[in-house]
């Protein structure tokens, strides 16, 4: 799996969030906080599964922190961290 | 390659979850008499008056006539839907107003449990009304609502349709309302992969014995009974706090579910035996974002089984991390969208027929018990009617097998934990003792 730069993964994971609630475009934003779009368990866990088929990398297996999960730009630190690892 | 056949826009077609749900009112009225029916119970602060209730629900039964429908089967396709009356309007909602006095709180309790163990009047009446007043204090406003018609999120987004309808709202609401569906006979050969995908599960998961109570005799009209238990904003958020640092992330249902299976294992005189396995099916919300008013109606929702070891006890975060696994192995499969897939397969299967071959494969155990952990509210407002909304709690009846649900659901910033069960099936004894387990590991 090639690696992504951190803006490129932002960009791509907003409009997988957007997909994934069924949300206009442009409507999540990098700093948008997930907690208020309201994921819940099922797609929480949708968007790790994503994140593992879209770049690769498993969040779950490389240790994600709580501080993580809070925007789409700190779930692309995250995967970015991970694809080097 | 898929197609569509035009429909009637008197015909709500049923998707496969909303032809299951009715497998599960069929069942239940087997049991219990009731069916599938389920009670949203807003508290207020103040004396909610009749007239605007009343007027609020005439104007909503006028314009919304899905109300007053009932399952047909479309002798052409074969495929079930809702049949939607010509005329809006039908019999007017029913609404209950009992005066009592303010320290009536355990006579209210005891009304608002024989309002959801009564039968709705089949077969066009979906809901039922009970209001109670406690001097000038204080109200308690009763929805009994018809589980095919509404899940739990729909019936508080009902309530907040009164609400809106009081505020002169029905009118940019209404039209949003999504009233016809198509048959969803289309995309086959993903719908019959799907129908592999799950028949290969519930064969794998039907290998073990399920660990269940043992249910009253089909036509003994058992009573549901309820435990309800509620959780402060604090406790509530030390425990979302506790469940994100258990599964590495802000999830609530493996943490939820783990302790749930634990307190019955802790309170409830079942003897398991080895090999056995505690099966719980959780509901999960597939409701998209954003949607209440076009999802109101019907069930938008889907199922996950947990399988759960009897033996040997196991720790909260042990058994979290292995519910957590199992929550991520079957997203992966996608079986909640297998599911919702497949399930549009079975609508052909007359209820008792479908019944009757899940309680074979499982041999009568379908499941120990129901769970529902619903983060998501459709009733996001703090008042009803110019009054301000206190509590909102729900009591489902027990779905029949296995007799026994546990939901959590969210008013505000907290939880609310209700524990229903089929008289005879649980001692009042055994359900508080498990109500208080579940909550101890709740908030410990």
């Amino acid at each position: 799996m090639p690696a992504h730069n951190t803006d490129a993964i932002q960009t791509q994971l907003c409009g997988e969030i957007q997909t994934l609630l069924s949300l206009p475009p442009n409507s999540v934003l990098p700093e948008t906080s997930l907690q208020s779009l309201g994921l819940d368990s099922l797609r929480f866990v949708s968007l790790l599964i994503i994140i593992e088929q879209k770049f690769g990398v498993s969040l779950i297996k490389v240790g994600l922190r709580q501080q993580d999960m809070q925007s789409a730009a700190t779930l692309a630190a995250a995967i970015s961290a991970g694809q080097t690892a | 390659m898929s197609f569509s056949i035009p429909y009637s826009r008197r015909r709500r077609y049923l998707t496969g979850i909303d032809w299951l749900m009715g497998g599960m009112h069929h069942s239940a009225l087997r049991f219990t008499g009731v069916g599938a029916l389920s009670q949203a119970i807003l508290d207020l602060d103040g004396s909610l008056p009749e007239t605007p209730l009343r007027s609020a629900l005439d104007q909503i039964s006028a314009r919304l006539p899905i109300l007053h429908g009932r399952v047909a089967r479309d002798w052409l396709n074969l495929a079930p839907y809702w049949k939607l009356p010509r005329r809006a309007g039908g019999n007017p909602i029913s609404l209950r107003v009992v005066d009592l006095p303010s320290d009536a709180a355990a006579e209210a309790q005891r009304l608002l449990a024989d309002h959801v163990n009564q039968p709705l009047a089949p077969p066009s009446d979906h809901l039922s009304f009970l209001l109670i007043r406690l001097g000038n204090q204080r109200s308690r406003l009763g929805m009994v609502f018809d589980h095919r018609l509404f899940d739990a999120i729909g019936a508080e987004s009902f309530l907040r349709l009164i609400d809106q309808t009081w505020q002169g709202n029905l009118d940019q609401i209404a039209p949003k309302v999504k009233l016809t569906e198509p048959a969803h006979l289309d995309h086959w050969s993903r719908r019959f992969r799907s129908g592999k995908l799950l028949n290969a599960g519930l064969l794998k998961l039907a290998e073990r014995e399920v660990c269940a109570l043992k249910m009253p005799a089909a036509g003994s009209s058992p009573r549901v009974r309820f435990c309800h238990a509620s959780l402060t904003i604090e406790q509530t958020e030390r425990f979302r706090q506790r469940a994100a640092a258990e599964c590495g992330m802000p999830i609530l249902l493996p943490s939820a579910a783990a302790r749930a299976v634990l307190s019955l294992q802790h309170a409830i005189p079942i003897m398991p035996l080895p090999g056995q396995q505690y099966l719980v099916f959780t509901s999960a919300s597939t409701r998209a974002a954003g949607q209440e008013w076009e999802s109101l109606f019907f069930n938008h929702l889907s199922f996950l089984p947990f399988s759960i070891d009897v033996d040997p006890p196991q720790s909260p975060t042990a058994l979290v991390l292995k519910l957590r696994d199992q929550l991520f192995e079957q997203m992966r499969q996608g079986i909640p969208a297998a599911l919702q897939d497949a399930s549009a397969l079975v609508r052909i299967c007359p209820h008792w027929l479908g019944s009757r071959l899940m309680g074979r494969m499982f041999k009568g155990r379908l499941c120990s018990f129901y769970f529902a952990c619903l983060r998501e509210t459709g009733f996001p407002e703090r008042t009803f009617l110019g009054l301000p909304a206190v509590d909102l709690i729900h009591t489902p009846t027990a779905f029949a097998p296995p007799g026994m649900n546990l939901c959590m659901t969210t008013f505000g910033d907290r939880f609310n934990l209700v524990l229903s069960y089929l008289d005879g099936v649980l001692e009042d004894s055994a359900a508080a003792a498990m109500m208080g387990h579940f909550k101890s590991l709740l908030v410990e």
